[in-house]
C-alpha cells in the first residue's frame, strides 16, 4: 500500500480509477509464470509469487509515465514497467516498487508501408499489428513467445529470437526511432525522432554514437533502464499471399494454405550433417523458417495435446530433424526456391517426410505465419523454461546441443524435468544464416516442488557448464548475482554496465532485479 | 622541442620505440588540416603503435600526462570531414596504419577479422581469392581504412544486406578512453578468443555482452570513446553471375518509386540513384569523358544489379528479372528509359572494387560533400533546395539503407580548390546549404566538423546530455578526440 499522500499524487496524474493499491489487486500482480522457479533459484520458497508491489498504476501517455517516474524519484519508490506482463521478469524485486502496467498505451501510431516500418505503443500485440500490416502485404518480426506479446517489449526490453528469424531477423536489430522515459524522468528520443523540427521515426542511431547500445544488448534491460513508450521497428514483406482463411473451432481450426508455401522436414541423422545442411540452406537465402528441434520438439509443434503428440511417431522418431518452411510472393520465386531445395536434398542425401510420411494439419501453416509455434512447448508438462540462449555460429550451437545432452539426461533421470532424451533444443538461423542461437526448452511441472527445485538446479548447472566450456553467454544473465558470475569471465563488462546504470539512474529507481544495480 | 613534448616523446618511445614517433613538422603538417573547411590545431607529435598493448599504454599515459589523442587509420592523406584535425592544444595523432593485419578470413561463417590499418586495396583482393566480398560503400578509395569506413557508418550499396544501421560491423576489440581493454558482442566471452574459437565461435553476433551493446556507441563516435584495435565484419559470397541494369529518367519521383519496390521486395543486390554528373564521375576518369557522358545521360540514373551464385545462378536471375518486369508493368512507369550508354563492366568495376583515386575528385579536383539521412518522402524536397542554391557542378547520390527504411542523401559540390575565389564562394554555400537542410528536417546522423554544434542544437537537449554521460563513462578525462560531437564542454 502507498501512503495516502503518495497515492493521491499518483491519482492526480492518471486519475483515481487508474491507480490501485488494494490488497487484492497488488497480490494478483505478484503472481507470474515461472516465478516459482526464480524464487527457487534465489533460495526462496518455490511459490509463484514475487514481492508484492505497492500499487499498480496505468498511465496512458508518455507525459503521464514521465510524471509517475518523477514522483517515484521524489518518494524513492522503484517502478517496474510491463507491456503484456507474462513472465517473472515483470515482477518487482522488492516491496518498495510500483508496477506500471502499460495496457492503456495500446495504439499503433504509424504504419509506413512504403518505408517498411511501424511505430507502436507498449500494449499493441504482434497479432494486432500483423493484421494491420498484412493489408499492405507486410509482416512483423515476432519473438518465439508468440503473437500475443508486445513487439515493443521485445524490441526494447527483452530478447528477440523468433521462428521467422531467417527472414525477419532479431528484435534488437530491427529497432529504428525510440521514445524512452529515462529513470530520472527525462524523455529521450533516439535518432531522427529526436529532432526538434520535422522529427520522424525512420532511424534510431545518432547523431553520432547510437544510444541503442545503452538501451539494450543481446538481452534487454527488462525495465531496469527506464520505460519505453513508443518504438519504431522494421516491417518485412509478407512471405506469401496474404489470404488468411480460417474455419472451425479452437484449437482445431482448418486453414486454407495460401499460395505459395512449402514445408520440409528432414532428418539430418547426425549433428555434423545438421551443421552443413543448415549452412547450405541459409546461404541460399530462401527460408522463412529454418529451425532445428529435437524429434520430440518436432512432434510437439504439430500437436495440440498429449494425446495428439502420441501419434507423431513417424516424425518424433527422427534423430536430428531440420524444419524448413519456404514461402514466396510469386510463382517464379516459389519454383526457384523449390528447385534450390530439391538440389540440397540430393546433395545432402536428405528426404522430405512432409507429404510422404507425414502431413501436418493445415493449422500448422497459420501458426507458422503468426509465430505461434512456441505455445506447443507447454503441452507436455504445463511449464517450460529455456536454459542456454547463446548466439553466434551454427557450430557453437550444435556443439552446445551435443555436449549438453548428458547434463540434461542427469535431470531427466532424477525425474524432475520432462524426458526429451536430453536432445530438446531449438536452434534457429538469423538473417539468412549470418548467426544462430540455441536454447534448451526444458519442461517441468510448476505445481511440483521437487520438479521446480530440480529445474532451478538444472539451470544453475547449465550456467556453470557454459562458463567452463566457453560456450557463450546464455539468455538469463540478469540480476546482480548472474552479472557477478559472468562479468569476471567476460572482460569485466559488469563494471561498465553498473556505470551505465549509475549514470542513467542515479537514484536507483528503475527496479534492477532483472538488470544490474549500481551497487 | 619544449620540455613537455620532450618528456612525452621519451615516454612514448618506451612504449613503441623511438622510430615509431615523429615530431617532424613535415610529417605533422598534413594532420593539421584536411580537405574540409574545418580549422583546428597542430598536433604535437605522431605515434605509430603496432599492437593493442601499445594502444592501451599510450591511452593510459594520456590520462596520466594530460594530453589527448586523435586516432587515424587510413594510409592516405585524403581525409575529408575534419574529424581527425586536433581541436585542442596538447594533442597527438595516433596513426594505426601499422596495425594492418587481416587476422582471419572465415568463409564458412562469412566473416573477416581485421585491424584498423587494413585498407580496401589490401582486403578486397584477399577476400576475392576466397570467393568472398565485403559490403562496400560506393567505389571506395583503395587507401582508406575499411574499419573506419564501417565505424563511420558509411552507407553500403546493397540495402537488402543492411539489416541494421550498424552493418557490416560485428564484434570489436576496443581500448576505451580510460585505457581499459574491452571486447564487444560475443567476443567478450566467456573465455579468451582462442577458447571461444575452439568452442566453434567466430564472433558473428555483435549484440551484447548481455544487456548492453557497447559497439553501437563506439560506432559513430569519431574516435572519442574508444580506439578499436580489431573488428569482425559481415561478408557475403561473390556471385557467379551479375547482371547490371541502368535506367535513366528526368523524373526522380518515378525512379525513387521503382527503386523502393526493388528494395522492399529484396529483389536486387546493389542499387542506388545518381544524377548524371555523379554517375559520369563514377565510371569515367577524365574531365572530358565526364562531360560527354553527363551530356548524354538523362538527369537521374538508377542502377541495380541482379546476382546469383552456383548451379542455379541463371535460374535465380531469370526469376528476379521476371518478377521485376511484372513490377514495372504494374507500376506503369512512363518516364523510365533503359540505357546502354555505359559499358556494364565499367559499372560492375565500381560495384566490386576500389578506386585508386577518389572518384569524387575526378571532375574538378576537389569536392565538399553534404550528406544526411532522410525518409523517402522528403528526398525530392531536399534535392530542390540544394539545386536552387547550387545548380552547377553538383553531384547527387541517393542510397537506400537499412533495407529501405531510410536513405543516405549526398550532395557533392565539385570545385577547384586551387582557385581562391571559387573556394571562398563554395565555403559560404557549403555552410548555408547545410544549415538550410538541417532546418528543414534533414537528419545529419554523422555530424562532422562545424556541423556538430548545429546538429545538436537542433536535437532535444536530452540527446547531448545522454551522450555526455556515455562520454564520462568511457573517457572520463576527455583524452580521446576532445571537442568532437557534443563533447565540447
Ligand atoms: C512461453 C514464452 C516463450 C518465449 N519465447 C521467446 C522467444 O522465443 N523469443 C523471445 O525473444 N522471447 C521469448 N519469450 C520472452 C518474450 O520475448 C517476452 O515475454 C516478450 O517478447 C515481450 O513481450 P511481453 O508483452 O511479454 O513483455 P512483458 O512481459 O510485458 O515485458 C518483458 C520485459 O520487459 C519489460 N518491459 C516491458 N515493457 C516495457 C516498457 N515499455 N518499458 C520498459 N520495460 C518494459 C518488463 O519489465 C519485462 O521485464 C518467451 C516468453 C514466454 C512466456
Amino acid at each position: 500500500m502507498l501512503q495516502k499522500q503518495v497515492l493521491e499524487n499518483f491519482q492526480k496524474i492518471v486519475g483515481p480509477e487508474n491507480v490501485d493499491d488494494s490488497e487484492v489487486m497488488t497480490n494478483a500482480y505478484s503472481y507470474n509464470w515461472c516465478m516459482e522457479f526464480v524464487n527457487s533459484s534465489e533460495g526462496k520458497e518455490p511459490i509463484p509469487f514475487s514481492s508484492i508491489p505497492k500499487a499498480v498504476i496505468l498511465p496512458s501517455t508518455v507525459e503521464e509515465v514521465q510524471q509517475i517516474v518523477r514522483l517515484c524519484n521524489q518518494y524513492k519508490i522503484q517502478f517496474k514497467a510491463q507491456s503484456t506482463g507474462l513472465g517473472p521478469w515483470n515482477q518487482p524485486s522488492s516491496e518498495n516498487c510500483v508496477i506500471l502496467d502499460l495496457r492503456r498505451m495500446n495504439k499503433i501510431v504509424k504504419i509506413d508501408h512504403r518505408s517498411l516500418y511501424a511505430v507502436v505503443e507498449p500494449y499493441v500485440s504482434g497479432a494486432q499489428l500483423q493484421a494491420e500490416t498484412m493489408k499492405f502485404g507486410l509482416t512483423v518480426h515476432m519473438p518465439g513467445a508468440g503473437p500475443q506479446v508486445s513487439p515493443l517489449a521485445s524490441a526494447t526490453s527483452m530478447n528477440g529470437p523468433g521462428f521467422t528469424s531467417p527472414h525477419t531477423g532479431h528484435s534488437a536489430r530491427n529497432v529504428l526511432g525510440v521514445e524512452w522515459v529515462l529513470p530520472d524522468g527525462e524523455i529521450l528520443k533516439l535518432g531522427s525522432v529526436g529532432m526538434k523540427n520535422d522529427s520522424d521515426w525512420y532511424i534510431g542511431d545518432g547523431p553520432g554514437p547510437s544510444l541503442r547500445g545503452i538501451m539494450r544488448g543481446w538481452a534487454g534491460a527488462k525495465s531496469g533502464i527506464g520505460v519505453f513508450t513508443k518504438v519504431a521497428f522494421k516491417l518485412f514483406p509478407y512471405p506469401c499471399s496474404t489470404k488468411f482463411k480460417l474455419s472451425g473451432n479452437s484449437p482445431d481450426y482448418e486453414f486454407e494454405i495460401p499460395d505459395y508455401m512449402k514445408l520440409y522436414v528432414m532428418d539430418c541423422k547426425s549433428y555434423s550433417h545438421l551443421e552443413k545442411v543448415f549452412l547450405a540452406i541459409e546461404e541460399e537465402e530462401i527460408s522463412f523458417i529454418c529451425s532445428h528441434l529435437s524429434g520430440y520438439g518436432l512432434g510437439a509443434i504439430f500437436s495440440n495435446s498429449i494425446g495428439s503428440l502420441m501419434d507423431k511417431i513417424p516424425i518424433a522418431g527422427m534423430l536430428v530433424p531440420l524444419v524448413v518452411l519456404i514461402a514466396a510472393r510469386t510463382k517464379r520465386e516459389f519454383e526457384y526456391k523449390q528447385k534450390v531445395m530439391s538440389k540440397i536434398l540430393i546433395d545432402f542425401n536428405l528426404e522430405n517426410v512432409i507429404g510422404s510420411k507425414y502431413t501436418p494439419n493445415s493449422l500448422f501453416y497459420a501458426e507458422a505465419l503468426r509465430s505461434n509455434l512456441g505455445l506447443h512447448g507447454f503441452i507436455a508438462t504445463g511449464g517450460f523454461q529455456s536454459s542456454k540462449g547463446q548466439c553466434d555460429t551454427v557450430k557453437v550451437c550444435v556443439k552446445t546441443t551435443k555436449e549438453s545432452i548428458p547434463l540434461k539426461k542427469k535431470y531427466i533421470k532424477k525425474g524432475v524435468i520432462g524426458n526429451d532424451f536430453g536432445e530438446g533444443v531449438w536452434i534457429t538461423s538469423y538473417e539468412s544464416g549470418h548467426y544462430f542461437h540455441i536454447e534448451s526448452p526444458t519442461m517441468f511441472d510448476q505445481t511440483d516442488e521437487k520438479s521446480v527445485k530440480g529445474m532451478a538446479e538444472n539451470m544453475e548447472e547449465n550456467y556453470q557448464f557454459d562458463l567452463l566450456k566457453h560456450l557463450g553467454a546464455p539468455f538469463f544473465v540478469e540480476g546482480d548475482k548472474m552479472h557477478d558470475l559472468f562479468g569476471p569471465e567476460m572482460m569485466n563488462y559488469h563494471i561498465w554496465l553498473r556505470k551505465i546504470k549509475k549514470a542513467f539512474d542515479p537514484n536507483g529507481i528503475a527496479d534492477s532485479g532483472f538488470y544490474i544495480s549500481a551497487k | 622541442m619544449n620540455n613537455h613534448i620532450d618528456t612525452l616523446v621519451h615516454s612514448l618511445a618506451k612504449i613503441c620505440g623511438s622510430k615509431n614517433i615523429s615530431v617532424d613538422p613535415n610529417v605533422l603538417n598534413p594532420y593539421s588540416s584536411d580537405m574540409s573547411f574545418f580549422k583546428g590545431n597542430n598536433p604535437n607529435l605522431i605515434v605509430w603503435p603496432s599492437k593493442t598493448q601499445e594502444v592501451t599504454k599510450i591511452i593510459k599515459l594520456a590520462n596520466q600526462m594530460d594530453f589527448s589523442i586523435v586516432p587515424v587509420s587510413s594510409s592516405s592523406n585524403d581525409r575529408h570531414h575534419g574529424d581527425t584535425i586536433p581541436r585542442k592544444d596538447n594533442c597527438i595523432i595516433m596513426n594505426l596504419t601499422k596495425m594492418d593485419k587481416i587476422l582471419s578470413i572465415d568463409k564458412k561463417n562469412r566473416v573477416v577479422m581485421i585491424e584498423p590499418g587494413v585498407t580496401f586495396e589490401k582486403l578486397i583482393p584477399k577476400l576475392q581469392q576466397s570467393g568472398l566480398r565485403l559490403l562496400l560503400p560506393l567505389y571506395p578509395t583503395g587507401t582508406k581504412s575499411v574499419l573506419t569506413s564501417v565505424l563511420e557508418r558509411e552507407p553500403i550499396i546493397i540495402p537488402r544486406y543492411h539489416w541494421d544501421t550498424s552493418d557490416p560491423l560485428l564484434c570489436t576489440e576496443v581500448v576505451f578512453g580510460t585505457g581499459d581493454l574491452f571486447r564487444t558482442g560475443t567476443a567478450a566471452g566467456p573465455g579468451t578468443l582462442s577458447q571461444q574459437k575452439k568452442a566453434g565461435q567466430a564472433h558473428v553476433n555483435p549484440m551484447g555482452p548481455t544487456q548492453f551493446s557497447p559497439y553501437r556507441v563506439i560506432q559513430g563516435a569519431q574516435g572519442s570513446l574508444g580506439i578499436v584495435t580489431w573488428a569482425t565484419m559481415k561478408l557475403e559470397f561473390i556471385p557467379s553471375e551479375q547482371k547490371v541494369f541502368h535506367y535513366h529518367s528526368n523524373n526522380i519521383e518515378e525512379l525513387l518509386d521503382f527503386q523502393q519496390k526493388l528494395a522492399n521486395y529484396r529483389l536486387c543486390d546493389e542499387t542506388f540513384i545518381l544524377n548524371n554528373l555523379n554517375l559520369a564521375c563514377l565510371v569515367k576518369k577524365s574531365r572530358e569523358e565526364i562531360e560527354n557522358l553527363t551530356n548524354s545521360l538523362l538527369k537521374w540514373n538508377l542502377i541495380y544489379i541482379l546476382a546469383g551464385r552456383g548451379n542455379l545462378a541463371i535460374d535465380k536471375l531469370n526469376y528476379l528479372e521476371g518478377d521485376i518486369n511484372d513490377l514495372m508493368r504494374d507500376s506503369n512507369l512512363t518516364h523510365l528509359e533503359s540505357s546502354n550508354l555505359i559499358d556494364k563492366n565499367e559499372i560492375l568495376e565500381c560495384m566490386n572494387n576500389y578506386t585508386a583515386e577518389p572518384w569524387r575528385t575526378r571532375y574538378k579536383g576537389s569536392y565538399q560533400d553534404i550528406f544526411f539521412i532522410s525518409n523517402f518522402e522528403n528526398i525530392p524536397k531536399y534535392i530542390k533546395k540544394v539545386e536552387l542554391k547550387h545548380p552547377e557542378n553538383l553531384g547527387i547520390y541517393i542510397q537506400p539503407i537499412n533495407q529501405g527504411t531510410s536513405y543516405h542523401c549526398e550532395f557533392d559540390l565539385f570545385y577547384d580548390s586551387e582557385n581562391g575565389s571559387e573556394t571562398n564562394d563554395l565555403e559560404g554555400k557549403f555552410n548555408e546549404i547545410s544549415i538550410d537542410l538541417m532546418d528543414c528536417g534533414a537528419f545529419f546522423n554523422r555530424p562532422y566538423g562545424y556541423w556538430a554544434r548545429e546538429v545538436y542544437a537542433r536535437h532535444i537537449e536530452q540527446t547531448s546530455t545522454a551522450l555526455r554521460k556515455v562520454k564520462k563513462i568511457f573517457d572520463p578525462n576527455n583524452v580521446l578526440n576532445p571537442g568532437v560531437l557534443c563533447f565540447d564542454k
